[in-house]
């Protein structure tokens, strides 16, 4: 839910329960105060009239009056008793419907006869009024919250305008850019500091980001520079003479150490680049022109190792990456599906629409979920000793880079690696 | 043929030094830029071989220098940064070649014959070993003046060894010469045999001497 929303739901809720309560009680109170108007009134005209009763001398003023009169009636012969007020619905005839009158009825002595007295007043005018009151009030009251809710929707608006701002900043930072990023200058303590946070956070991140990417680059610089000085070492070695049969074996040791050291090294520095995101340049790779292209540069060590190749290409495949890493993935696909292979062995290279799969025989079971993890080699009797232990892991990071989906799998005892490319929309 | 090597590592440099001078290189060295721009606007080089990361200043600025000096020198970069931007970079700048550390001096050797070759248009385009003449243009090889046909792995390979002529040269070196840059991350570097026992086959069945020595199974020379 919106922030915005969230707010302005309160105080909807908050409106509708006040209009809910406040227009019942309003009706009930207008109501009873006009009731005890009304009862007033009559109360004094029933008190009025007793006092008056000294001017009525015969029966027929008695009559006369009570006819005058029509809000009063005159009932003979009663009991004395104290006054009563009640509603009661009396039929008009003019109205030709029952409607409600509050009547008095009381006891009144004339020329020593007791008689009850009735006095009526009409409410249908109340009610009338009532009704006026309560539409006009209900209206006033819808009309000030949804004023209010307005008018808090549109501040809230323009107060939090700085907040999207920055929220939208965060959202397109990219680590490998430096963030020129416009903050929305705002009144508010809390969002220009929020800003200042933000921006040096930015600051910050791209600063640590060159920082690591420089260490990157003098790392390889100081390991490069001792692995070259001792692989001329051994060259030079290698030139001494006499040179014993020992001598050359221990040196051809030394030398294939020293270059799996520096494979090592490139390997690591090359998933330190992905991960800093260094590799910036995108464009539309062909991945099966690579393909086709890759297969042909190890297709003498494949037939060597008596490994025969299987390619079925459906049609070009084009994906938007780096061109570099693409065909990094595909070399390390390939140089685990020649190297963990048996003797005699097949590796089938298929590509469709949108993705890639490498498939080999190898050992006869299914391999762990821990083969992408760094460092990690299956246990087997395949003879593998030269692997850095590195190429899936840089094979998981391209894929996490650009949004492609790797799978595992093992099926008619082919061990299968799938890309699919169009995880996120990158194949065209 | 003179060389300038400018490299700030001393050990690294005394290596190449070794390997040059046995080539009958005449070699300078400079350990630093301003040494290196000393010795460039005093002396001419057939060669010189650059490192980016120099104490005083960056090896890429004295490339632009020594391009707009119009210098002939061919110029090699050997940088640790083995980075696609600085190779392009430097090639751009007018560099010839771009060797990444580590490297083998086999191979650095036979990058400088390849530059020098081809800065001097007038220099041979033949080599010569007894019976055995490479035609550099041509990429052919002839033994006792008839043509070998060799396989381009195979013309390769002898060159390779050739250049480096009464050196041992070890399998690894071989290997990663043979199949290029990206291949050099593989580890199974047996296809060479196939291709060494080949090229020997069809030398031998030209009447040519076996001039190519395996020695302990570390490497291989070119004994002339």
């Amino acid at each position: 839910m919106k922030l915005l929303n969230k707010t302005t739901r309160s105080y909807l809720v908050y409106s509708f329960v006040i209009l809910l309560i406040t227009i019942p009680l309003f009706y009930f109170t207008i109501k009873s105060a006009l009731l005890h108007a009304v009862d007033r009134s009559l109360k004094t005209q029933m008190r009025d009239i007793r006092a008056n009763l000294s001017d009525i001398h015969s029966q027929n003023d008695l009559e006369a009056w009570s006819r005058l009169d029509k809000d009063i009636r005159l009932l003979k012969g009663a009991t004395r008793s104290s006054d009563t007020i009640s509603t009661v619905y009396l039929y008009n005839g003019r109205h030709r419907e029952k409607e409600p009158y509050r009547e008095i009825s009381g006891t009144i002595s004339v020329e020593g006869n007791l008689y009850t007295l009735i006095i009526s007043s009409s409410l249908v005018e109340n009610e009338d009024l009532l009704g006026s009151i309560l539409l006009v009030e209900t209206l006033l009251l819808i009309l000030l919250m949804g004023g209010v809710l307005l008018i808090n929707r549109a501040t809230s608006k323009r107060i939090w305008k700085p907040f999207y701002v920055a929220l939208n900043n965060v959202k397109n930072f990219e680590l490998n850019k430096n963030s020129n990023a416009e903050f929305k200058k705002s009144d508010i303590e809390e969002f220009e500091v929020l800003n200042k946070a933000i921006y040096n956070l930015f600051s910050r991140s791209y600063e640590t980001y060159l920082q690591q990417k420089e260490f990157t680059e003098n790392a390889s610089h100081e390991l490069q520079t001792p692995l070259a000085i001792f692989q001329n070492k051994l060259e030079l070695l290698m030139q001494t003479t006499p040179l014993t049969e020992e001598q050359a074996g221990l040196i051809q040791d030394m030398e294939s150490t020293n270059l799996r050291l520096g494979r090592l090294n490139k390997s690591l520095l090359l998933l330190a680049k992905i991960e800093n995101h260094q590799f910036g340049d995108e464009e539309l790779v062909n991945v099966t022109t690579l393909a086709v292209g890759i297969v042909q540069q190890f297709s003498e060590q494949a037939s060597e190792a008596r490994i025969s190749i299987k390619e079925t290409y459906k049609n070009a495949l084009t994906v938007k990456a780096n061109r570099s890493l693409v065909e990094i993935l595909i070399i390390n696909l390939l140089t685990n599906a020649i190297r963990y292979n048996r003797t005699p062995g097949e590796i089938t290279i298929a590509i469709d629409n949108t993705t890639l799969a490498v498939c080999n025989t190898g050992i006869n079971t299914p391999l762990d979920e821990k083969i992408f993890e760094r460092f990690y080699k299956a246990d087997s009797n395949i003879n593998h000793t030269e692997g850095t232990g590195l190429g899936l892991a840089i094979v998981e990071n391209i894929c996490r880079l650009f949004d492609f989906r790797l799978a595992y799998g093992f099926k008619d005892n082919l061990h299968c690696f799938t890309v699919d490319f169009a995880a996120d929309h990158h194949a065209t | 043929m003179k060389i300038l090597i400018i490299e700030d590592e001393q050990e690294l440099l005394n290596s190449m030094l070794t390997y040059l001078r046995g080539e009958n290189y005449v070699c300078e060295s400079a350990a630093s830029y301003e040494a290196a721009r000393q010795k460039i606007e005093s002396f001419s080089y057939d060669c010189i071989l650059l490192d980016i990361t120099l104490p005083g200043g960056n090896g890429l600025v004295l490339l632009e220098e020594l391009k707009t000096d119009n210098k002939t020198s061919g110029i090699i970069i050997i940088s640790a940064k083995d980075s696609i931007t600085d190779k392009i970079k430097g090639l751009d700048l007018g560099a010839d070649d771009y060797l990444s550390k580590p490297f083998h001096l086999s191979e650095l050797n036979a990058r400088i014959s390849a530059v020098i070759r081809r800065r001097h248009f007038s220099g041979s385009t033949v080599l010569t070993f007894h019976e055995i003449v490479v035609d550099l243009i041509a990429k052919t090889i002839l033994v006792h003046k008839k043509p070998v046909d060799l396989t381009r792995k195979e013309y390769d390979l002898l060159l390779y060894l050739a250049l480096n002529k009464n050196r041992v040269v070890s399998k690894n070196a071989i290997a990663e010469h043979l199949s290029g840059d990206s291949v050099a991350l593989f580890d199974n570097f047996d296809f060479i045999y196939t291709h060494m026992k080949n090229l020997k086959r069809k030398l031998h069945q030209a009447g040519s001497r076996d001039y190519i020595k395996s020695i302990y199974g570390m490497g291989y020379k070119f004994e002339v």
